[in-house]
């Protein structure tokens, strides 16, 4: 099985400039379209279609949480609001300010354990995946890697879902 | 002695190549463009490939080789710090001292600047302020007050409380094991005069932000409401912890009489919580000691022990000596202000250790009878050491570059989107230095000079 035949075909992307307002709504109505496959990440392009990052679920989530929590064990002293407080900060922030920068991503043709490698190895969750050209084409997603994996284990027809 | 009579320094290719190596070195450290732990390692390298000094010397020789002293005291140190962190007893403090000030911005600044600086003088400054300012942050947020007053007196309380005990700052240490000198000598020496720094600071911060620091009274409940026993995660290694920190106090307290160097006392010390800790496998604890401060230190002794042996120190202790003419109350005060404003702009850690070997051979053209303790405690000299810890110390308040502590606060600051800007910083930092430093100078000609104690 190759990466594509796995991918969930790329629909909206951001650009590095968007507000987070912007990204979020975009994320949450793609994420309720597609509910059986859950949209965690949004591919992040330059003006000229190159991948420079990717904004995912767990971004947002950082958007909540200062650095400096994640220096010592504070979370049992927190006060009711604070995250709260903390995001609504953040709701001027771009897409540039939070994305994940460091993109590890696959070709089409990459092979099903090239892709459990990356994620394994670089400890993520999605993957984008690029045409031969460096387009971004599609975005893979460890839940249909799971399911791939799980279909063979219990014998059915490997396929994408 | 006039400096001519001593033997004259052979100025050849070996004394240009080590004096190069050395400018070079400080000039890209200084210039910040390459890590300055990657320049100390390769200049380190260079001095013994290029000839300077021999391996042997470089890795064995105190007098031009690393100082495993200082070493090991600052790895083993290192190492505790690690294996009490996870139990909480640090996040413990912190609470406990916010809560202390009622929720009080002005009160909580104030505590925090004493219980950082009382930490600092046990551990080392980075580490205080690495354990001290995301609580800061933590409660400026809760208070939603400015967290920047709260951040710069982290890192100026931090280099105050450091100057107070051998352990405290690195400087401190150098000085300790150049000069042989024990813990309880800067107990006796430093201690009483960082408490009045400390009472003279508390009273310029009152003036500084007394006033403008405020807060809602709902808001003072979410610090009150915070429960401190809740940051306690592991009861019974706190308790190993602090049985072995004990331990090491009372071992640094006693190390002259034992006969033991501050590094065997620290060295016991991370050794025996080591085994009883209950840790399988040491690689986590280990792999967390700071290895880059750790070899900047060594690159740094071996290209110091190139100018050392070349007599470039020599020369240089010559033309203090031709300024000074030998008076040693004049000494200090070039010393201690000359090494407040160097530290200010330079890591006071490559200072110090160009100074102590310059010191030292100072001393040997001053009285060229004495050797080893006697020379090194020599009385007069003594008070040029102090001067040298108190300068290079306090000096590190300066500026934001002047000590490791506050670069650490000022990118945090950052971080949090509260940028610090160098000016901003020393405008805070430069007063509150030459304030601490004109205390110590006090100090020094009252106790050293005048009434002779």
């Amino acid at each position: 099985m190759k990466a594509k035949d796995l991918m969930v075909p790329a629909q909206d992307v951001l650009r590095p400039d968007d507000t987070l307002l912007r990204a979020v709504t975009l994320l949450r109505t793609v994420r309720e379209g597609e509910e059986c496959v859950g949209i965690k990440g949004l591919a992040v392009l330059d003006e000229t279609g190159k991948l420079i990052g990717i904004l995912s679920v767990g971004d947002f989530i950082k958007t909540a949480f200062p650095f400096y929590m994640g220096m010592m064990d504070l979370g049992e002293f927190s006060w009711d609001g604070m995250v709260e407080t903390l995001a609504r900060k953040a709701g001027d922030k771009l897409v540039k300010d939070i994305m994940s920068s460091v993109v590890i991503t696959v070709e089409e043709n990459s092979p099903l354990m090239e892709v459990i490698d990356h994620m394994i190895k670089h400890k993520v969750k999605r993957l984008p995946v690029l045409s031969k050209e460096g387009k971004v084409v599609g975005m893979l997603y460890e839940r249909d890697v799971f399911f791939a994996v799980t279909k063979a284990m219990l014998k059915e027809e490997g396929g994408a879902i | 002695m006039s400096p001519e009579a001593v033997d004259p320094i052979a100025i050849n290719t070996t004394f240009w190549i080590a004096t190069a190596i050395f400018v070079i070195a400080y000039g890209l450290i200084v210039s910040e463009k390459i890590h300055k732990t990657m320049i100390a390692i390769f200049g380190a390298a260079l001095v013994i490939v290029l000839g300077v000094l021999e391996q042997r010397e470089a890795f064995h020789i105190e007098e031009f080789g690393i100082d495993w002293n200082v070493i090991f005291l600052l790895i083993s140190m290192m190492v505790i710090i690690n294996i009490m962190r996870p139990t909480g007893v640090f996040e413990y403090i912190a609470i406990k001292s916010a809560k202390l000030g009622k929720g009080e911005p002005f009160k909580i600044l104030a505590i925090f600047a004493v219980v950082t600086a009382v930490m600092s003088a046990l551990l080392d400054n980075v580490t205080t302020v690495l354990l001290i300012a995301p609580v800061t942050l933590f409660i400026a947020d809760a208070l939603d007050v400015d967290p920047i007053p709260y951040l710069i007196s982290n890192a100026l309380a931090s280099n105050i409380g450091g100057t107070a005990t051998l352990i405290g700052d690195p400087p401190n240490i150098m000085i300790a094991s150049k000069a042989k000198l024990e813990f309880m000598d800067f107990i006796y020496n430093l201690t009483p005069v960082i408490i009045l720094v400390m009472v003279v600071y508390l009273i310029a911060i009152k003036f500084i932000w007394g006033k403008s620091l405020k807060t809602k009274d709902e808001l003072k409940t979410r610090v009150m409401q915070m429960n401190e026993n809740e940051a306690i995660k592991d009861p019974v290694l706190l308790k190993k912890s602090l049985f072995v920190l004990g331990v090491v106090i009372a071992g640094f307290v006693m190390h002259g009489a034992l006969h033991l160097e501050p590094a065997t006392i620290a060295l016991f010390g991370a050794g025996l919580l080591l085994l009883l800790s209950g840790i399988h496998n040491p690689h986590h604890v280990l792999s967390e000691v700071e290895w880059s401060t750790i070899f900047f230190f060594m690159g740094l002794f071996i290209i110091i022990g190139g100018i050392v042996k070349v007599g470039l120190i020599e020369m240089a202790s010559n033309g203090v000596l031709a300024i000074t003419q030998g008076n040693m109350f004049a000494t200090s005060m070039v010393v201690m202000w000359f090494s407040a404003f160097a530290s200010a702009f330079v890591d006071n850690i490559p200072y110090v250790a160009t100074m102590n070997p310059l010191i030292i051979d100072m001393a040997q053209k001053l009285w060229p009878d004495l050797s080893g303790l006697a020379l090194l405690h020599k009385p007069e000299l003594m008070p040029v050491w102090w001067s040298l810890a108190l300068g290079a110390c306090l000096g590190g308040n300066g500026t934001a570059i002047g000590a490791s502590a506050n670069v650490i606060v000022v990118g945090m600051a950052e971080k949090a989107g509260h940028k610090i800007s160098f000016g901003k910083f020393m405008l805070y930092g430069m007063p509150i230095m030459i304030l601490t430093v004109a205390v110590s100078t006090i100090y020094v000609w009252l106790r050293y000079y005048v009434l002779g104690i």
